[in-house]
């Protein structure tokens, strides 16, 4: 062989080795494409499968509180023909602001029987209590202080004692000795909230809330209509 | 040079996804109001949006940190990131005062906090670059491609 045929070989050996390496790389660039997409997809299936697990269990354990108003979603308080709709969590510190600006004008018309006012605890700040879950284990509480017939009491204590965002809340055993100091002395309060009877309830209205828009706590409806301005005046100014 | 800077940003949005994900996987329901915060879904969409996003960060980042189909992995992480970006935008323009949600569960801010949304966009502008260096040059250093390829020799 001449050393002109020699380099000719060697030539055509170089390109079909290139071939070979650009083709393994379209093969291999195919399939983990067609691997990746496969992920992405059972990825997001397995969170909507996780979430509907997840609402499945919700949904077997609502007990919704014999005293529940608001297809069933709320605690009413008063008689008057404006309805003031409160959603409130009993973690959020700006609910608290608001329950002591504005909680005598309520109570004010309330006692004015010129509204009616549906508190709806819901329970947005679990995250907020070191894995207790202390918004849902306290909204729990109000409705078992609801059933028996003490749920603005109960409410009114549970703000008055309500615990720093990022600890870990009160414990049952101190949410049942507030019950207490408002007379809810009996044992099924205690039970109810020993065994978080309410716990799903809870959630469940927490969904609803958030399925009627509310996107944060306190959220103030007059009406149906959003509060802008969350102070007493305003309050006052939206009832009329 | 070259390969390292790109194993260094396939790593960085790697975990970029991976702590994204992770902070929101424990309350998927949380995850949904975060979504329907934005008021762009209803609700029933915004919560199974709220509920796949976790894991479909964790796996965007269990797929960087492979290092598999690099390319193809950078570019559905900039859609994404866009679409977050844009997200953003949307309720800035709009007056809402939302948290982002991006590593946390988001919803609407208390009356005293400011929203950040400049710094939000800003950060996620951060790993759309990360992103778009891997879409220019996905090969890089410790990763199933080069494996199958046969770089790495």
């Amino acid at each position: 062989m001449s050393k002109a045929t020699k380099q000719r070989a060697a030539e055509a050996k170089r390109i079909v080795a290139q071939q070979k390496a650009r083709e393994r790389r379209r093969t291999v660039t195919l399939w983990t494409s067609v691997g990746v997409v496969a992920v992405l997809v059972i990825a997001g299936l397995i969170g909507w499968a996780v979430l509907a697990g997840q609402e499945k269990d919700t949904a077997g354990s609502v007990v919704v509180p014999p005293t529940a108003t608001d297809d069933g979603t709320a605690f009413a308080r008063g008689e008057g023909p404006v309805t003031i709709d409160i959603y409130e969590d009993f973690m959020c510190p700006i609910c608290h602001e608001f329950e002591d600006s504005a909680g005598p004008t309520i109570t004010k018309l309330v006692d004015e029987k010129k509204v009616t006012v549906n508190y709806h605890p819901i329970s947005i700040l679990d995250r907020a209590s070191n894995g207790t879950e202390y918004s849902t284990r306290s909204a729990g509480a109000a409705a078992a202080a609801a059933a028996g017939g003490k749920f603005y009491e109960y409410h009114e204590v549970l703000f008055a004692n309500q615990p720093e965002e990022n600890s870990d809340g009160l414990d049952n055993a101190k949410l049942i000795e507030l019950g207490q100091s408002v007379g809810l002395t009996d044992q099924a309060f205690a039970d109810a909230v020993n065994n978080g009877t309410y716990q799903g309830w809870a959630t469940d209205v927490t969904d609803k809330a958030s399925a009627a828009g509310v996107t944060g706590t306190p959220t103030i409806k007059v009406n149906g209509t959003v509060l802008e301005d969350r102070t007493a005046a305003g309050l006052e100014k939206a009832v009329g | 040079m070259q390969p390292w800077i790109s194993t260094a940003a396939r790593v960085g949005l790697a975990v970029v996804w991976l702590v994204a994900g992770g902070l929101k996987i424990g309350d998927l329901a949380a995850s949904g109001r975060a979504v329907n915060a934005y008021q762009i879904f209803p609700y029933d969409v915004a919560k199974v949006i709220g509920a796949a996003q976790p894991f479909l960060e964790i796996a965007l980042g269990l797929l960087l940190l492979a290092g598999l189909a690099v390319r193809l992995v950078a570019g559905i992480s900039a859609v994404v990131l866009v679409i977050f970006i844009a997200g953003i935008v949307s309720a800035w323009v709009r007056g809402l005062s939302i948290d982002c949600g991006c590593f946390s569960s988001g919803g609407q801010l208390g009356a005293g906090a400011t929203p950040v949304y400049g710094w939000d966009i800003a950060r996620d502008a951060g790993f759309l670059v990360l992103a778009g260096v891997l879409l220019v040059w996905p090969r890089t250093r410790m990763s199933v491609d080069s494996i199958l390829m046969g770089d790495d020799k």
